[in-house]
């Protein structure tokens, strides 16, 4: 499964919304519940997921689903 | 120096600017932003220049500190641990921030509970150093985990003390904000931006001089001299007050990114219609945009990190104590503390509630948001509990209601022990006229809730005579008024 599928999973779960349909320009403001303390538990579940770890100061960025997934893979690929 | 003052606009502003153009224009890109560092220091130094070590000695700390700690590689080598030299970079900041911010509140609160009498220290709070600390700590967590690369000291000097927002942000991010100042692209003279640059200083100018200082006058006599206020004076009292922060810090935060954009370079907005927000958790997301941010990453986060597993109600006592801290860091005294854990808790039963999924009418979630929001500041307005308390006694009609003689003709409002009196607005009006005082209350009230804001006005700005006339007519108007210099209420924080 690639990332975007994974993390559209992820996505559904964590707002509990199983017609998100997630794409790269995706951003916090088009998901209603996707508001700061959302984002953190989306994040923590995230981490969890793909057993990754996102530093503080890269938080901000992550508000883009674009961003998200090629941070994630760069992750993983290190 | 303030941006609201002869010297800055007529004298400081335009010799940076053609000194920066200048000397990129000859190529010396190092000289040029040395120039600009030269700037920004002679820019705080002009205010005291006894804290002028005091900025430059914590510049040089965090870079050693952030340098050493990014270096991983000689670390290695090291008999201290790269978490030990972070653990030390952090509490240095805090004890550095604490001591010139904290410490006269740590006395005093210790005198009233222990019934000791510790003199005062009477520490002078250096200007910006709550900003300037913060966007540092960021900078060390950010050099622990990994994400500094950009390393020159020119540079991290630069982002640290650029004039436009190193005394009241916006709060930067060393990232969004090195890269810039190397730019090739950002190192010549940009028409396009100079003009969008002025038009948002003078809209910010304007906010300022015209409206906030005005405000501040009424909310002054209000919260400060009256003794009492009945109904009226202590609702345009705390009116008074919400207007004027909003302006004042709004209009401030205009003029930094327009004098930023007058450089090539972009600050991030932060305000975005914040009385326009229908809850509190989408009025954080309004107000001081940048301080939201970095509350969230910085404080909140780890704070929920922390606890093992995360459930709803930990995150919100994460939410709690990152607000409580916030509203301490705004100032050292009770009422910002109590400021800062009504909106905490404003933000638990705010998250509780959409879990509930009710939908409330806008109009009615406006009206709750927008009076929380305006009692919640008449703490942070307010010297003390004692005058929080007479705002609210006035606000609530406890010190009675007085209206004006025209309405005597109503018989229901006389058994309801209301009093007529020419002197209906006495207490707040200062030197104006009762209609200035309502007008100007009314005016802005509809210009916050219905007229486009700078970040709107901004992408719909084009250079052309319309906006050029705008522009005149503003910067004039606030020009011939700029008579009296006053500070942005922001600087004592």
């Amino acid at each position: 499964m690639d990332t975007m599928e994974t993390l559209n999973g992820i996505f559904r779960e964590v707002f509990d919304d199983p017609s998100i349909i997630l794409k790269r320009e995706t951003t916090a403001d088009d998901i209603d519940e996707w508001d700061s303390l959302s984002h953190i538990n989306l994040v923590i579940a995230v981490e969890t997921k793909f057993n990754i770890r996102f530093a503080l100061g890269e938080l901000q960025t992550l508000k883009n689903v674009g961003e998200m997934v090629d941070l994630i893979e760069k992750k993983i690929r290190k | 120096m303030l941006f609201n003052s002869y010297e800055f606009l007529f004298f400081f502003l335009p010799i940076t600017l053609v000194g920066y153009f200048f000397l990129n224009r000859q190529r010396l890109t190092v000289a040029s932003n040395s120039w600009l560092l030269f700037a920004s220091l002679f820019f705080y130094g002009w205010w005291n220049i006894v804290y002028l070590p005091l900025i430059l000695g914590s510049i040089l700390f965090n870079y050693t500190i952030g340098s050493l700690i990014a270096d991983t590689d000689a670390l290695k080598k090291q008999v201290v641990s790269k978490k030990g030299i972070f653990v030390f970079g952090i509490v240095v900041n805090v004890l550095f921030l604490g001591y010139f911010k904290y410490m006269d509140f740590f006395i005093g609160n210790v005198n009233a509970l222990v019934r000791t009498n510790l003199p005062l220290l009477h520490i002078v709070l250096p200007l910006g150093i709550s900003f300037f600390t913060i966007t540092q700590i960021a900078f060390l967590v950010d050099a622990y985990e990994g994400l500094v690369e950009e390393r020159k000291l020119l540079n991290y000097a630069l982002f640290v003390t650029f004039f436009p927002h190193l005394l009241a942000g916006p709060i930067l991010h060393h990232k969004e904000m090195m890269p810039q100042f190397d730019r090739t692209r950002n190192k010549v003279l940009n028409y396009k931006n100079l003009s969008l640059g002025f038009f948002l200083f003078f809209v910010g100018l304007f906010k300022k001089i015209i409206l906030a200082d005005q405000f501040s006058v009424w909310a002054k006599a209000g919260f400060d001299t009256a003794t009492t206020l009945n109904l009226l004076e202590a609702w345009v009292a705390s009116l008074a007050y919400t207007f004027q922060l909003y302006f004042d810090f709004s209009g401030y935060s205009d003029m930094a990114i327009g004098v930023g954009l007058m450089f090539n370079i972009r600050l991030p907005i932060n305000f975005n219609s914040p009385y326009k927000a229908v809850n509190i958790i989408d009025f954080w997301k309004r107000w001081h945009i940048t301080l939201s941010n970095f509350i969230t990453t910085y404080l909140y986060t780890p704070i929920v990190r922390s606890f093992r597993r995360i459930t709803f109600a930990k995150s919100m006592v994460a939410i709690f104590i990152a607000m409580f801290i916030s509203g301490l860091w705004h100032g050292a005294g009770w009422t910002f503390i109590i400021w800062g854990s009504l909106h905490g808790a404003a933000l638990v039963v705010n998250h509780n509630w959409k879990k509930l999924k009710i939908r409330m009418p806008t109009v009615l979630a406006w009206f709750i948001t927008f009076n929380f929001v305006n009692m919640a500041f008449v703490f942070f307005r307010a010297k003390n509990w004692h005058d929080a308390m007479k705002v609210f006694r006035g606000m609530f009609g406890l010190s009675g209601v007085t209206l004006p003689r025209s309405y005597a003709k109503l018989p229901f409002l006389a058994d309801l022990h209301v009093k007529f009196s020419k002197e209906w607005l006495e207490a707040v009006k200062g030197d104006a006229h009762v209609d200035t005082v309502l007008w100007t209350t009314l005016v802005s009230f509809a210009i916050i809730l219905t007229a486009w804001n700078s970040n709107q006005l901004t992408s719909r700005f084009k250079p052309c005579w319309k906006s050029f006339a705008f522009i005149v007519i503003v910067a004039f108007w606030a020009l011939f008024n700029m008579s009296k210099v006053s500070e942005f209420l922001y600087f004592q924080f």
